[in-house]
């Protein structure tokens, strides 16, 4: 999609929904207390941020090795690694596979990277049924909706809407509690666990030392999908490994912490090939494709190089004002928040995504936030300046931009320029003269400020 | 070329950088008695636990799983749950050992029972590893979970784990209390997909 | 000890005010004042929007303007924060500036560090009998880390009685241009920042940025509010 994502107008609707705006406040409220009490608990998180991200930035700068060194150790645990230029190589990879294997239905378990490559869509245009099992991402392939938060997808949908989808397509009665609604779906994907082929999974780690996959969740979904079906395709961005076994004290530390507010998640799943010998369950075949799909773009320019480290945990969308007001949807892609509108334009390119870095007051929040320490305002301030080189500004912005500095350039012309500025700040507090962009936009919601009198430089004495 | 070296040549292309690999840290002393900290921490995240002698394991089993009804159970192979076994034999429950443990039997069981290899403190996470003798299943399919842990294997911290451990299994898995989502509004429910409810004996 | 005053470019021409007032408690702590008058603005309007190579223009003016001064004041965390972690950024590509450079930010100070840190002085001799809650402005609380000092400072002035503000490390809305190009996003984060205000009960709210001041005065003013909005320095000034 070559159309630009238009942020304000997607914000503009979110405010107007007081659904959407009441579940936004409760759930980030919520979240970022989660996650500072149990964040208070770790005195050394400061240190182990530092070490997050140099671990990271260090993996990135010797890429090539440590992806090969994973490779060789999962085949060795008996795997096979599959290597993909694009998305749509990774869709085909996976349908090819399960072609292979005759596999008819497909059970996943909860991948952005899947969601970013789009492969349900895939899957069905191939004739593959494909059950999302993930609680939240299966509501909403049941609505035909996007996510709209990586951690929570179906934060933005009530309680009785979600009582309403399952008693549609469930046929079970329009429970009023959470426990039950969830039970109805237990049993439902259950029989979808044993009826599936193939599982399809994404990464959070990747060990290159051992040839090791990590998946974290809460729900047991991942452990069934990686368990039950005799395939298991695992999907991961290249800028998922990291080098050792021991790291993982560190970033195990800090994920579900930051994401979730929990000293450890309910299941973390460390998968080293398929089955071996003489063991009852688990995939008699084990796949890992690795993928670019843009990554070695970004990873090739250095100022935007440190956004590779994000583990996904959602921290940064949870601390963020602007996604607070939003959600997910409105950033028109599958990463949203701060992180979010540092990838989209890289990814999709800065036509697609020039609204995005714009649309942030670089607070900061989301960079205290960060568990690997990436300098979001900074990245967003970096293709702040990109977009403007290359696409130009509106001409509002550049006429306002280009003379506060023309102004500004000279104390005399300041001089003049503050004394025309006052008479027109007079009239404009009396409404004798409409306000020009940008001042048109500041009045909407505030006052301008009172007049000011003669300026600092005008009545300093030494 | 094939997508590996068109790959690979992109990442090598882009130089050196000099970014070094911090050092490993070394486990940090907590206070307190880890065993302790991790009844706490695993009782905090919804398991049941409780302490138990070697000698009263097997009886204190029977009873608690009597008590929810359990008529079949799955169980590893281990010589620490060789008591357990024998009681509940004895009390006509049906066993399911590994090697017929399939999918859809073992998913008929009414609990799971395991050992653990390790539990980490901090976290109240029991480790759990696989073997021909230990399924994935049993630990995952039955509703309710049943795990036996040597005190002496109770770890402060992550840290102590990952200096001990170092080859791996197909399969290990980190489980902390009983599976749980808040997806619905935010509402918090235990018992998703895998097992409701996990049940702790800490030895000794 | 003396100071160089950079009193940036919306305290100049908006709220000269919190410019005496930043003079007057300097100079009541025993600091001399010194005003370059060339001084205009630290170009953050610009780098912020995007426009790079136009805020270097203004920045490579400020960087002889205050070359060879004592430590430099600034009242005004953004703009301090602007000079000391952005204009490296902006003169990566120059490296023959980078020893200018270096000197400016090792010298700058927002306010409220440079009386604590600096002067090493938590009481300014401020006199104050009134309730006030107190707002921390991003860029000084995140970019220069600015937890404490204006806290400190507060809590000395006699007669203030301070209140604790709900949310009070959360953005105010103003983020320079994107309150006028989201503006209901920051119309929506300002009503945010108002209704904990109102709920302190307080009869002023203050901070270090009049540009954070600004955008919430607007806001009390559309309400009708009696709420007053004044900086850090005109509190300390009071006496």
């Amino acid at each position: 999609m070559k159309e630009r994502i238009d942020f304000a107008r997607n914000a503009e609707a979110a405010l107007r929904n007081p659904f959407l705006q009441s579940a936004l406040r409760t759930a980030m409220v919520r979240f970022r207390s989660l996650r500072d009490a149990v964040v208070e608990e770790v005195p050394e998180w400061q240190v182990l941020r530092e070490y997050a991200y140099a671990t990271k930035m260090h993996v990135l700068a010797n890429l090539d090795r440590y992806l090969t060194r994973l490779e060789a150790n999962v085949a060795a645990a008996g795997g096979v690694v599959h290597w993909v230029r694009s998305g749509d190589e990774a869709a085909s990879t996976i349908v090819d596979l399960a072609r292979r294997h005759k596999a008819q239905t497909i059970v996943k378990s909860k991948s952005m990277t899947t969601e970013e490559i789009e492969l349900n869509r895939f899957l069905h245009a191939a004739g593959v049924q494909v059950a999302e099992t993930d609680l939240g991402e299966y509501l909403i392939q049941l609505a035909g909706e996007r996510p709209a938060h990586f951690v929570v997808p179906a934060v933005h949908k009530s309680k009785g809407s979600i009582a309403a989808l399952l008693s549609e397509k469930l046929g079970i009665p329009r429970f009023d509690d959470a426990a039950q609604l969830t039970r109805a779906v237990r049993g439902e994907l259950r029989q979808r666990f044993f009826a599936a082929d193939m599982g399809v999974s994404g990464v959070n780690f990747a060990i290159a030392d051992t040839g090791t996959i990590v998946i974290v969740e809460n729900e047991g979904n991942a452990r069934l999908t990686t368990t039950l079906p005799r395939v298991h395709v695992a999907l991961m961005g290249i800028e998922k490994v990291i080098p050792r076994l021991a790291d993982l004290a560190v970033f195990l530390t800090l994920l579900p912490r930051s994401a979730t507010g929990q000293r450890m998640t309910g299941y973390v799943s460390f998968i080293t090939g398929p089955r071996r010998a003489g063991e009852v369950d688990g995939p008699e075949e084990f796949h890992l494709i690795i993928m670019d799909n843009g990554r070695s773009s970004i990873h090739a320019d250095r100022a935007m190089r440190e956004c590779l480290a994000c583990i996904r945990c959602g921290a940064c969308l949870n601390s963020c004002p602007v996604f607070e007001r939003t959600g997910g949807h409105a950033y028109g892609s599958v990463y949203s928040g701060p992180i979010g509108a540092v990838l989209t334009p890289l990814y999709r390119g800065l036509d697609v995504g020039r609204d995005l870095p714009f649309a942030s007051s670089l607070c900061g929040a989301c960079e205290e936030v960060c568990p690997v320490k990436i300098g979001l305002p900074r990245l967003l301030l970096e293709l702040r300046s990109r977009i403007v080189r290359r696409r130009g500004a509106s001409w509002m912005d550049r006429l306002f931009v280009r003379g506060w500095v023309a102004t500004m350039m000279n104390p005399t012309r300041l001089r003049a320029a503050g004394r025309v500025v006052r008479i027109l700040h007079h009239l404009a507090l009396r409404q004798r003269v409409p306000l020009p962009y940008p001042f048109s936009e500041w009045s909407k919601a505030r006052d301008l400020p009172p007049p000011a009198g003669p300026p600092f430089r005008d009545r300093w004495r030494s | 070329m094939s997508a590996r070296e068109e790959i690979l040549r992109r990442l090598r292309a882009t130089g050196e950088a000099e970014a070094p690999l911090p050092e490993i840290r070394a486990p940090i002393r907590i206070t307190g008695d880890p065993v302790q900290l991790f009844l706490e921490r695993a009782a905090a995240v919804g398991a049941d636990v409780v302490r138990i002698t070697s000698g009263g394991l097997a009886e204190r089993v029977v009873r608690d799983l009597r008590r929810r009804g359990v008529q079949a159970v799955a169980v590893w192979e281990d010589p620490v749950l060789a008591s357990v076994q024998s009681a509940l034999r004895a009390e006509g429950v049906e066993i399911l050992l590994p090697q017929d443990q399939t999918s859809t039997r073992v998913t008929r069981a009414d609990a799971g029972v395991t050992t653990a290899d390790y539990a980490i403190a901090e976290t109240g996470t029991l480790v759990l590893t696989c073997s021909p003798l230990r399924p994935r299943s049993t630990s995952l399919l039955p509703p309710l979970h049943v795990a036996v842990l040597s005190r002496d294997r109770i770890l402060p911290t992550l840290e102590h784990l990952f200096t001990d451990l170092h080859v791996l299994p197909s399969a290990l898995t980190f489980i902390t209390g009983p599976s749980r989502t808040a997806d619905i509004e935010l509402t918090p429910v235990q018992g998703v997909h895998g097992p409701v409810s996990i049940q702790v004996y800490v030895l000794g | 000890m003396r100071a160089t005053l950079f009193v940036t470019c919306l305290v100049d021409q908006l709220f000269p005010q919190v410019g005496e007032a930043t003079v007057s408690v300097l100079r009541r702590l025993g600091v001399e004042v010194e005003f370059p008058r060339a001084q205009t603005c630290c170009g953050q309007v610009a780098f912020s929007d995007g426009f790079w190579p136009e805020a270097q223009r203004l920045a490579r003016r400020l960087l002889p303007t205050f070359a060879d001064v004592p430590d430099i004041v600034v009242p005004s965390g953004s703009c301090a924060a602007m000079l000391r972690e952005f204009y490296p950024t902006l003169f990566r590509n120059q490296p023959w500036l980078a020893e200018q450079t270096r000197r400016l930010v090792e010298r700058t100070y927002e306010l409220s560090e440079f009386l604590v840190d600096v002067i090493g002085r938590d009481d300014v001799g401020a006199y104050f009998p009134h309730t006030v809650t107190y707002h921390a402005s991003c860029h000084g609380l995140r970019g220069l880390r600015l937890r404490e000092q204006p806290l400190r400072l507060l809590r000395q002035v006699r007669g203030l009685q301070l209140r604790p503000l709900e949310g009070l490390e959360e953005c105010c809305g103003f983020g320079g241009m994107f309150a006028v190009k989201f503006s209901s996003l920051s119309a929506s984060m300002l009503e945010t920042k108002l209704r904990a205000i109102e709920a302190t009960g307080a009869e002023v709210v203050t901070g270090t940025d009049v540009s954070c001041l600004m955008h919430i005065a607007g806001g009390l003013s559309r309400r009708r509010s009696p709420i007053r909005a004044m900086h850090l320095a005109e509190l300390l000034a009071a006496q």
